[in-house]
C-alpha cells in the first residue's frame, strides 16, 4: 500500500495487524494499543513495530515510548481534533522521535496542520489520490506560530 | 491600526488561493457537498435558507476609511447593495454566490482582510471593548493583545478542529466591560497586581445558547509574558477532553462546568508547567512593536471642551443625541461618537453600501479614518473633535444614521432569524421592526432611559438574549413562531443572565407583553434616575409577571 | 386537504432555494415542485440527487406539503419562508 511520507509517495514497510490476529512472519507490523499494552515484552523481542492509537488515549496512556518505531493516531472522522493535540505532545513534550503517522479519515485538507503537530507520515482516507495530495505542503507555507516544526513563534523569526 | 506587511499579505493570499482551489474542486463536483462544508465553513462561508452567507473578519472591530470602501463596494458588485453588522464586530453578507466568493476573497486581500476562521470549530474573532485607545476608565489598550492573538490563533495547525467554535474577547477597562468577556470561552481582563505589574485576569467557561454560564477565573493574574503559552494550555485541555458526542454539548463551558474549575484549573496549569516554552514568551519588544501600531492618531492640543453646552442647547435634536449618542474621550477636545445602525423599518444593524461609503468618508474628515464595528451592531467614530459634533450630527442625519438612540430601547440587537438563518426556530427582525415602531417617540425612549433589548430567533443566542436587560427567544411550537421573555439580564461586570418571565407568548402578544413591562417600570421605578435593570432587580419579576400574564405563577415555561 | 411529498435542496451556484420538478430537473419556484405520493419515492429520488446531482444541487431532502386549491403549502414557518423569500424588505431605499 501506498503512503505519504516526509512529503514523498513511499511503499509502506509497515502492516496494520488486527487484534488476534498472527503477527506475519516478516515485515513491521502495527498493532492496536491495547494489543501493544498486553503483548508488551513479546513485542521488545522483535524488530521495529508500530502501535495504532485511538482518538481518546493521551501520550501517557502509550508506555515505553522510546521502544516504539512508528505511533499512528487515529482520525475517526473529519472534524476528530484530539490527535492534533496528541501528536504534538508527543512530539514536543514527550520527545517521541519515531513515525508519527496520522490514518483514518485523513484528507488532503488536514496534512498541513498534521505536519506541524509533528506527524510525518500519512495514510489517506480510501479513495483519495496522494499524488494531488501532496500539493497540499504548499499551500499554507507561511505560518505565525511555533509549532512542532517550527518552534520560534513568527516575531522570533522576522525580527 | 495594525499594517500587514508582506508576511501577514501571503498569509491571507495563500488562503484565498487555497480556498479557490476548494471551490474549483465543488464546482466541478470532484468534492461532494458533505466534504466542502468543513472546508467552506472554515473560511467563513456558510449556506442559510436563501442563498450563502459570507462572514467577514474585522478584528476587534477596527476599520480603516479604505476597508470600509471596499466593504461597500463588496456589497454593491457581488451581493444586494448592504451587509450586516455582527454581535462579533464583524460584517456578514447574506447573497454571494459561489463562484464569485473566490473573488471576492482577492479583493477583501487588497485591503488586508479576509474571513479566515470566521466560523468552524476554530479560534474565532477575538473582540473587544469598542472604546479600546479612548476610554477615560481604560487601564491599557487591549488592542495590541488582541492582534497578538489573532496572529496567534490564525491557522494554528493544532487547533483547527476543536469540539466546537471558540471565542475569545478582551477588555482593558477593570471598571466596566463593554466586551462581555464573562460571556465568552476565554475572557481576559487587563489587570494590575499588588505590585503594580500589569498582566490579565484569565476567565474561561462563559456562554450563552442553551446553558449560559457565566465565566470562572481560572487565573487571577497571569504576567504578559505568558499570554499565548497559557492560552496553549487551556485550548489543549479543551481539544483534548471537551465532549464530542454531543454538538450541544460541546463549548468549553461545559467542561468548566464538569469537571469543576479546581479540576480544569489544575488540568491547565499541569499542561501549561509542562509544555510551555521559552520560545513562546511574548517579548516586551514583541508587545511594543504591536502597540505602535495602536499609538494615538495626531491629536492637535485642543482645550478641555464640555459637550453638556450642547445638550443643553437650543437645538434639541443634537442635544438628545449628544446626550445619548456621545461618549467622553481622555483626550481633551474629543469625544467618542456612536452611529446609530437601529433605525426604524430598517433590520437592526443592517448597512447600505451607499451609507459605508458615507461613513468612510465621515471617518476620513471627522475620526481620523478610523470607524470600530460594535458588538452591539452600530458603529463608532473613536476620535472626533467636540466641537465638529454638531455638522457631523447633521451629515449622520441626512444618511439615515443620526438616531439619537444608543443604550436606548430601540437600540435592539438582534439576529437574522428564520427570515435568513438555517438555525432558526422563528423570526427576530420584523419583531424587532414591530418594536422600534412602537416606540419610536425619543421622549419615551429618554423617559425609560438606559435599556437593552436583545432578540435571538433560536437558542444558538446570536443575538445574546440572555444578557439583555429583556431577552427574547423565538421558538417554534408545532410550527407556529412563539416567543420567550426574559428580564434581567446583564453583559458586563454586573453580569446576570436574563430569567423566563413566563409561558411564551404569540406572535400578535409579545410587543404588547414587552409594553406592559415598560410600564410596569415606569410606573413602579423609585425615581427617572433608577435604571430599568436595577428596578428589575430591586423588586424581582413577579411585578412583572403579573403585568403581562395577569398573574404570577411559577407556570409552564413552553 | 391532501397531502404530497416534495423534494426540496439550495442551487450549489447561488443558495437559492430549489424545488424538483416531477421531470427531475429543478426550479426556483415552488408551485412547479412535482408532487410524490409516497415518501419512500421521494427520499429516493432526494438519495439519487444527492449521489448524482451535487454540481447542481446541495442536500436534498423530503418535505411534506398539503394542497390546498391547486396551492402547494408547506407545513412549517421555515418552509413557507425558504418557499416565498425574507419577509422583511432586503435592502433600505437610498
Amino acid at each position: 500500500m501506498q503512503i505519504i511520507r516526509d512529503r514523498a509517495i513511499v511503499e509502506d514497510d509497515f502492516v496494520h495487524v488486527a487484534d488476534g490476529v498472527e503477527l506475519p512472519a516478516r515485515g513491521k507490523p502495527i498493532v492496536s494499543l491495547a494489543r501493544y499494552v498486553k503483548e508488551r515484552e513479546a513485542r521488545f523481542a522483535s524488530p521495529a513495530f508500530g502501535v495504532r492509537v485511538p482518538p481518546d488515549k493521551l501520550p501517557e496512556d502509550i508506555p515505553d515510548l522510546d521502544r516504539i518505531a512508528l505511533i499512528a493516531l487515529e482520525l475517526t472522522k473529519f472534524t476528530e481534533g484530539r490527535p492534533f493535540s496528541v501528536g504534538r505532545m508527543l512530539r514536543q513534550r514527550y520527545r517521541f522521535t519515531g513515525e508519527l503517522r496520522a490514518v483514518g479519515y485523513v484528507l488532503r485538507d488536514h496534512l498541513r496542520y498534521l505536519e506541524r503537530c509533528g506527524f510525518n507520515a500519512f495514510e489517506l482516507k480510501e479513495g483519495k489520490p496522494l499524488a494531488s495530495a501532496l500539493e497540499a505542503f504548499g499551500e499554507l507555507s507561511h505560518t505565525y506560530q511555533a509549532d512542532a516544526a517550527q518552534p520560534l513563534p513568527i516575531y522570533r523569526r522576522r525580527y | 491600526m495594525y499594517q500587514y506587511d508582506d508576511y501577514d499579505r501571503r498569509i491571507i493570499l495563500e488562503r484565498a488561493a487555497q480556498f479557490r482551489g476548494q471551490v474549483a474542486r465543488r464546482l466541478a463536483g470532484e468534492i461532494s457537498e458533505d466534504e466542502f462544508k468543513p472546508l467552506r465553513l472554515q473560511n467563513g462561508l456558510y449556506r442559510q435558507l436563501h442563498a450563502y452567507m459570507l462572514r467577514i473578519a474585522i478584528p476587534y472591530g477596527l476599520l480603516g476609511s479604505r476597508q470600509v470602501r471596499k466593504l461597500a463596494h463588496i456589497a454593491r458588485t457581488y451581493d444586494k447593495g448592504y451587509g450586516h453588522l455582527t454581535t462579533r464586530q464583524n460584517i456578514q453578507y447574506n447573497w454571494p454566490r459561489l463562484p464569485d466568493v473566490p473573488a471576492i476573497l482577492d479583493e477583501l486581500a487588497t485591503v488586508e482582510m479576509h474571513a479566515i476562521q470566521t466560523s468552524g470549530n476554530c479560534v474565532r474573532n477575538i473582540t473587544a471593548d469598542h472604546f479600546a485607545g479612548i476610554a477615560r476608565d481604560e487601564l491599557e489598550d487591549p488592542r495590541p493583545y488582541c492582534e497578538i492573538l489573532r496572529q496567534w490563533s490564525t491557522f494554528h495547525p493544532e487547533f483547527a478542529h476543536l469540539p466546537r467554535k471558540f471565542k475569545i474577547a478582551m477588555t482593558g477597562a477593570p471598571g466596566e466591560d463593554r466586551a462581555a468577556v464573562r460571556f465568552h470561552d476565554i475572557g481576559l481582563r487587563i489587570v494590575e497586581n499588588a505590585q503594580g505589574e500589569r498582566g490579565f485576569e484569565v476567565l474561561a467557561g462563559g456562554g450563552l445558547g442553551r446553558t449560559p454560564i457565566i465565566a470562572e477565573v481560572v487565573r487571577p493574574f497571569l504576567p504578559k509574558r505568558y499570554l499565548l503559552s497559557y492560552i496553549e494550555s487551556i485550548l489543549r485541555v479543551y481539544n483534548l477532553f471537551g465532549r464530542r458526542d454531543n454538538k450541544f454539548k460541546a463549548r468549553i463551558k461545559i467542561l468548566v462546568d464538569a469537571l469543576g474549575i479546581e479540576e480544569f484549573r489544575r488540568r491547565v496549569e499541569e499542561d501549561w508547567e509542562a509544555s510551555r516554552t521559552p520560545e513562546l514568551e511574548l517579548p516586551d519588544a514583541e508587545i511594543a512593536r504591536v502597540a505602535a501600531f495602536f499609538a494615538p492618531p495626531p491629536y492637535e492640543r485642543l482645550p478641555a471642551e464640555d459637550p453638556t453646552r450642547l445638550v443643553l442647547g437650543k437645538d434639541r435634536v443634537l442635544g438628545t443625541w449628544v446626550r445619548n449618542n456621545v461618549v467622553a474621550h481622555k483626550v481633551a477636545g474629543y469625544s467618542a461618537v456612536v452611529i446609530s445602525v437601529k433605525q426604524t423599518g430598517t433590520p437592526p444593524g443592517d448597512i447600505t453600501d451607499t451609507q459605508l461609503d458615507a461613513v468612510a468618508d465621515l471617518a476620513d474628515r471627522y475620526s481620523f479614518g478610523r470607524v470600530v464595528v460594535t458588538h452591539t451592531q452600530n458603529l463608532v467614530l473613536p476620535d472626533v473633535k467636540t466641537s465638529e459634533l454638531a455638522a457631523l450630527h447633521a451629515e449622520l442625519r441626512e444618511l439615515d444614521l443620526g438616531e439619537a438612540n444608543a443604550n436606548k430601547l430601540t437600540d435592539l440587537i438582534t439576529c437574522p432569524g428564520l427570515d435568513y438563518c438555517d438555525l432558526a426556530n422563528a423570526r427576530s427582525i420584523p419583531l424587532s421592526l414591530e418594536i422600534s415602531e412602537r416606540f419610536d417617540r425619543i421622549d419615551y425612549l429618554d423617559d425609560v432611559g438606559d435599556l437593552s433589548i436583545k432578540i435571538s430567533g433560536c437558542i444558538n443566542a446570536c443575538g445574546h438574549h440572555h444578557v439583555g436587560n429583556i431577552g427574547i427567544l423565538g421558538i417554534d411550537k408545532r410550527g407556529v413562531e412563539f416567543y420567550q421573555l426574559m428580564l434581567g439580564g446583564s453583559p458586563g461586570n454586573d453580569a446576570s443572565i436574563g430569567k423566563i418571565l413566563g409561558r411564551a407568548l404569540a406572535q400578535d402578544e409579545i410587543v404588547d407583553a414587552v409594553e406592559k413591562v415598560l410600564d410596569k417600570y415606569l410606573a413602579i421605578r423609585e425615581s427617572s434616575d433608577e435604571r430599568f435593570l436595577e428596578t428589575v432587580r430591586r423588586v424581582g419579576l413577579d411585578p412583572f409577571k403579573l403585568a403581562v400574564y395577569g398573574e404570577v405563577s411559577d407556570a409552564d415555561h413552553s | 386537504m391532501p397531502m404530497f411529498f416534495i423534494v426540496t435542496a439550495n442551487f450549489t451556484d447561488d443558495g437559492a432555494v430549489a424545488w424538483r420538478r416531477a421531470d427531475g430537473t429543478w426550479s426556483r419556484a415552488i408551485a412547479e415542485a412535482g408532487l410524490v405520493d409516497s415518501e419512500t419515492n421521494a427520499k429516493e429520488h432526494a438519495a439519487t440527487a444527492a449521489q448524482r446531482e451535487q454540481r447542481e444541487v446541495s442536500d436534498p431532502y423530503v418535505i411534506e406539503v398539503a394542497v390546498d386549491g391547486g396551492v402547494i403549502q408547506p407545513q412549517s414557518a421555515r418552509e413557507r419562508i425558504r418557499a416565498t423569500g425574507p419577509t422583511i424588505r432586503i435592502r433600505r431605499p437610498d
